[in-house]
């Protein structure tokens, strides 16, 4: 009771010059602060705004890859993953958009395993059936796929260069469809169709309660609304 | 509580270490401060259940971020310690996997729950086959905190272990095996392998964590302050006496500059964090061995596996399903010619899907190969002991500061032939054993996760009796101070195939239940 007495004590020094202060804005004429404090209202029963998923609804640009590179991963996507059993295959999933976004994103050693990847398999094209990747037909890409296909356990991929592209592009491409929303609107229902999901963490980088302390939006010390020995603690039989 | 109030105990970290401290030395009257370098994890205000395209990289590892932590994903991208943030450094022929979680609590939060005793053939390892140092302590000294452990933890097991896997105070397993797991059992028998019920940490209401097992008992005595966002930048040292009095801590989100004092000081901050922190004291060093026998388990070898019998719909619970633990059976009554110590095997029977990355093919066939061999898994993956030697250590990389401007850690380590040779050896074995079976095997892999991915470092502050040959003494204390205290993984004095968890948790309670009578004693 001490303790709290003494905050109560500490709030109204902080508080009330703030008051005197306001009092005398008044009586110069100056319009109050405005907006009157905003967040006032804003509590568990407001309705909160429905959204959704940007790329799901809107087309997002492309940035990295070069029109022949991605023309090329088109081709890889549609042929690794295509639409199956009512599914929706890498392409109606968008992938080859979200993987140049990835792919954009990410470090230089995993940019330039793709570039490099499908600088390649077209240049195999070319110099085998004289055409682009993108312009083979399935037996042709089953030709040129098949050989660089291998069976590896996870975060071990292949060393060799066109075996670690060629598996590591076919569990991408995998994943980012799986992953999609045009992919979770098909899933039957079933355990094993379960459209992929997880427990999300968001960023722990500040506290809300400390923040709203430190910001000096207040000017008032945080105080713990639920004393300490009130917390819930569990206690098990031994 | 007043300002500048002089503490009993300092604990650093609030993981299984610290949580354990905090229990016992409360419990025995001491005030206890802990600090702890992260925020309160709230499942209920900083995490919610989303579908992968609701987020933005699809559930991919956010690019760029958390490059050495391989257990990452979008979902958990955020409970990581960022390597921005706090970085290390490391040559770059040698990556390490420093994995770390400074929330509240700690590892803890997030661990597999694998719960082993190390034997005699972990704690005598050096009377055995001449490596390293033998512990100062034997098995049964520490089986007594070991079965309270057990009890706490709430460890379930059967009483099947041999003498290099000790049993304990289990919650009894009865479980029949699947016939798959029989299979196997009866095909490791060549190679004298003891096939044993798994041994895992039940918790109580889903969780087995410091955060609820230790930390409320620690709560109840009112004897203890806690201080979340408190990232410790150095010890600080009594100018008279010379021993440790405290700490200077920065606060993680004002990076204000605070100072706690304390009688005593328990570090408990994750093995290479603790270590970490006396190196940038320059403190408790008087060995030169602060930071030296960085050893941790090599993990990522091993074989995916079908059960015929089990495919196109086939499997049923009678067939599958069930896991078991393959203690150390290399060098236990033989000698291997090519590695000392020896590997456990982690074995699953699943019910489950089998990866795609199994069959190399695509599309139309690869979507008929995952439904014929779905339900049909059996995995095994080693768990391999790292020897301790000296060249593989930490220290201070004085030109890299992290976000509070603490000097970095340097991480110098590598796997010898001891380590290769172990998981080829695993992975030879496992597919002799999985053909005997009647298994397909899918796919094998003979080369080890990078030092580090086993979130099982342990060493670099050893324990023994000589002081010039070892850190802490075997109460976990300093041999230049008493009233300091390391009681995480970092008092390891070899690194056993299992996970650790369960001897660092013991430790601490000796440890501290040593700290309790000495204080009472009037000896500190």
């Amino acid at each position: 009771m001490l303790r709290r007495g003494f905050v109560r004590a500490m709030i109204s020094v902080i508080v009330a010059p703030r008051a005197l202060l306001s009092q005398q804005a008044g009586k110069t004429g100056l319009p109050p602060p405005a907006p009157v404090p905003w967040t006032l209202g804003l509590n568990p029963k407001t309705p909160l705004p429905q959204t959704e998923v940007a790329d799901t609804i809107t087309e997002s640009e492309q940035r990295f890859f070069t029109a022949a590179q991605m023309a090329t991963l088109v081709r890889l996507s549609d042929v690794f993953l295509p639409p199956l059993e009512g599914k929706p295959g890498a392409l109606q999933a968008e992938t080859p958009v979200f993987l140049d976004f990835l792919i954009g994103s990410s470090p230089a050693s995993r940019q330039a395993m793709y570039v490099d990847g499908l600088n390649w398999l077209d240049a195999e094209a070319q110099s085998k059936y004289k055409r682009p990747f993108a312009k083979l037909d399935d037996v042709q890409v089953d030709a040129l796929l098949k050989p660089w296909l291998r069976t590896w356990m996870n975060d071990h991929p292949p060393t060799e260069l066109q075996e670690n592209f060629i598996n590591i592009a076919h569990d991408d491409i995998r994943t980012a469809t799986l992953n999609s929303k045009a992919w979770s609107e098909t899933v039957s229902g079933e355990p094993k169709d379960a459209a992929p999901s997880g427990l999300y963490w968001y960023p722990m980088q500040f506290q809300p309660e400390i923040c709203s302390a430190c910001s000096g939006s207040t000017g008032m010390p945080h105080v713990k609304a639920v004393p300490k020995a009130s917390h819930k603690i569990p206690s098990y039989p031994r | 509580m007043t300002i500048n109030e002089v503490f009993d105990v300092l604990i650093i970290g609030s993981g299984h270490a610290g949580g354990m401290a905090a229990k016992i030395l409360t419990e025995s009257g001491a005030h206890c401060l802990m600090l702890n370098a992260g925020p309160v994890a709230d499942v209920a205000r900083d995490a919610q259940h989303k579908a992968a395209y609701e987020l933005p990289y699809r559930g991919f590892k956010p690019p760029g971020r958390l490059e050495h932590v391989f257990q990452a994903n979008e979902f958990n991208a955020n409970v990581w310690v960022d390597e921005q943030q706090v970085p290390y450094t490391f040559p770059a022929e040698n990556p390490y996997n420093w994995v770390r979680v400074r929330l509240f609590g700690g590892r803890s939060l997030f661990w597999s729950r694998q719960s082993f005793r190390l034997s005699d053939y972990e704690f005598k390892a050096k009377s055995r086959d001449g490596f390293g140092e033998d512990w100062p302590i034997s098995h049964a000294d520490l089986a007594p905190y070991y079965s309270r452990v057990e009890e706490i933890f709430q460890v379930s097991g059967a009483m099947d272990g041999p003498p290099q896997m000790p049993d304990g105070n289990f919650v009894l397993d009865s479980e029949p095996w699947s016939e798959s797991m029989r299979r196997f059992m009866e095909a490791g028998k060549r190679f004298n392998m003891p096939v044993c019920k798994q041994r895992r940490a039940l918790g109580r209401d889903g969780l087995a964590s410091s955060v609820n097992l230790l930390l409320p008992d620690a709560e109840k005595t009112g004897k203890l302050i806690s201080i979340a966002n408190a990232v410790v930048r150095e010890l600080t040292v009594d100018k008279n006496t010379g021993q440790p009095n405290g700490c200077h801590f920065v606060d993680r989100l004002t990076h204000r500059e605070m100072h706690a004092k304390a009688r005593i000081v328990v570090l408990a901050a994750g093995t290479l964090e603790s270590t970490r922190l006396l190196l940038n004291s320059k403190i408790g060093n008087s060995s030169g061995l602060v930071g030296r026998y960085l050893m941790d388990q090599i993990y990522g070898a091993g074989l995916t596996c079908s059960v015929p019998e089990a495919r196109n719909g086939k499997a049923t619970r009678e067939l599958m399903g069930g896991g078991a633990i393959v203690p150390r059976f290399r060098n236990i009554d033989s000698k291997s010619d090519s590695f000392l110590r020896g590997y456990a095997l982690n074995v699953t029977s699943s019910m489950g899907p089998v990866h795609p990355r199994n069959f190399a093919t695509y599309g139309a066939e690869l979507q008929r190969k995952i439904e014929e061999y779905h339900g049909s898994a059996f995995f095994m993956t080693i768990m391999g002991e790292v020897l301790g030697r000296y060249e593989n250590h930490v220290r201070i990389n004085k030109d890299k500061v992290d976000a509070w401007g603490i000097p970095v850690l340097h991480v110098e380590t590598q796997y010898s032939d001891n380590e290769f040779n172990m998981a080829k050896d695993a992975v030879e074995v496992g597919s002799t054993v999985a053909e005997a079976a009647g298994f397909e095997v899918l796919s094998k892999n003979a080369v080890p996760n990078p030092p580090g991915y086993s979130i099982h470092e342990v060493g670099t502050c050893r324990m023994g009796d000589d002081p010039k040959r070892s850190v802490l003494n075997n109460w976990c204390q300093s041999h230049d101070h008493k009233n300091l205290l390391v009681v995480d993984g970092a008092s390891f004095t070899s690194a056993g195939w299992q996970n650790p968890t369960m001897t660092i948790l013991a430790l601490s309670m000796r440890a501290s239940e040593h700290l309790a009578s000495e204080v009472n004693k009037g000896n500190l």
